[in-house]
């Protein structure tokens, strides 16, 4: 991804009032770890699972601080539970921040992540997680706001999932 | 010891500490002990320890008490690591440990009835003061440092395999009143606005 693109996404979740990011690096989208880290409005939080990541960011949204949970499309897989005990049943808002691998426009998609990439989309909609297929930078920063405002209106889990151009 | 008599020493010292639960007899057994609004008892197994991390990186100022369970810390052990890394100094962390999984009834033994040690686990993980008790006076004079000092405790109570908490009345409020109880406290407490009405 381009370093634009990545000041993009830290300028728009930023504008849309998150300040906390727990997370689990990729390759798709990490250029925006090193953008999170200098701007001192977020606090920016390593985690080993991504179920760990749902469960501090749902800690933290319930502390005050909008909070993000930014993982590769795999970690939805992997934090499903937390996602439904914590985000759903619960009811903590909180942005997934979604390298979508394995989507038709992952400019890397090969046979390690197309399978995991097909039933990304039914997993969420299993879990009945609201998401948007972000694959242009077109309206980034709206788009980022609009999710985090839906997830303040729900209480609830809401995933931007980024494909496309933000996977070259 | 067994689970309860420590929550009789723990439960009236709670005054604006922020207590998260996990599942099963401890939830029902704190629940009846402490009616204090900063209970968040999440109801799941692998999640109050990390709802507790976050609560106190972003609460610093905020003593969180995470009480879990062998059965609930062997599922999410992944926690551990982190934990270890962040060392949050207002963060104590009590795991009754009975070795068995023991929801409805008396169940199979878990990993701790063999050889593992989660006291040991954690200080492999750089939890420095990670610590096993196995009576009643131990627990109360580490219940008491963890209150009291500012710095990260993690205690393995080894506790009797008992069913008492299928005597308690379950509490008839659900998940997300119990949520808003818990927001409505610290958005007082805090002085800040954490839910907004409409999103």
């Amino acid at each position: 991804m381009e370093v634009e693109l990545a000041a993009k996404i830290v300028g728009g979740l930023k504008e849309a009032g998150i300040s906390f990011v727990a997370y689990l690096p990729e390759t798709r989208l990490s250029q925006i770890m090193p953008l999170l880290r200098e701007d001192g409005s977020f606090m920016v939080v390593p985690v080993a699972n991504e179920s760990e990541g749902v469960s501090i960011a749902a800690g933290a949204s319930l502390g005050g601080r909008p909070a993000a949970v930014y993982m590769e499309g795999s970690g939805v897989y992997v934090s499903s539970y937390n996602l439904l005990v914590l985000g759903k049943r619960l009811g903590v808002p909180m942005l997934l921040i979604v390298a979508y691998y394995g989507s038709v426009l992952d400019k890397r998609n090969t046979f390690l992540y197309a399978f995991p990439g097909i039933h990304l989309i039914p997993i969420l909609q299993s879990l009945d997680i609201q998401y948007e297929v972000l694959d242009k930078a077109d309206s980034l920063e709206d788009k980022i706001k609009g999710a985090v405002k839906m997830m303040h209106a729900i209480k609830q889990p809401v995933a931007l999932l980024f494909t496309g151009e933000f996977t070259a | 010891m067994t689970r309860s008599e420590c929550f009789e020493f723990l439960a009236p010292l709670i005054k604006d500490q922020l207590v998260i639960g996990s599942l099963s007899g401890q939830r029902v057994e704190w629940g009846s002990l402490s009616r204090h609004e900063g209970n968040l008892l999440v109801a799941a197994m692998g999640a109050a320890l990390g709802v507790g991390v976050g609560l106190a990186l972003v609460l610093p100022h905020r003593k969180v008490i995470a009480l879990e369970s062998d059965g609930s810390l062997l599922l999410s052990l992944y926690n551990l690591p982190t934990l270890g890394n962040l060392n949050p100094s207002n963060l104590a962390v009590f795991v009754f440990d009975n070795e068995v999984y023991s929801g409805t009834r008396i169940s199979e033994p878990s990993a701790t009835a063999g050889k593992t040690d989660l006291a040991g686990v954690a200080r492999s993980c750089g939890i420095e003061r990670a610590t096993t008790v196995r009576d009643l006076e131990s627990f109360k004079r580490e219940a008491t440092k963890a209150l009291e000092e500012n710095v990260l405790r993690f205690v393995v109570c080894k506790v009797d395999k008992t069913t008492g908490h299928r005597q308690i009345q379950r509490p008839n409020e659900d998940l997300w009143e119990h949520k808003y109880r818990f927001v409505r406290y610290l958005e007082r407490t805090e002085g800040k606005e954490i839910f907004k009405g409409r999103g």
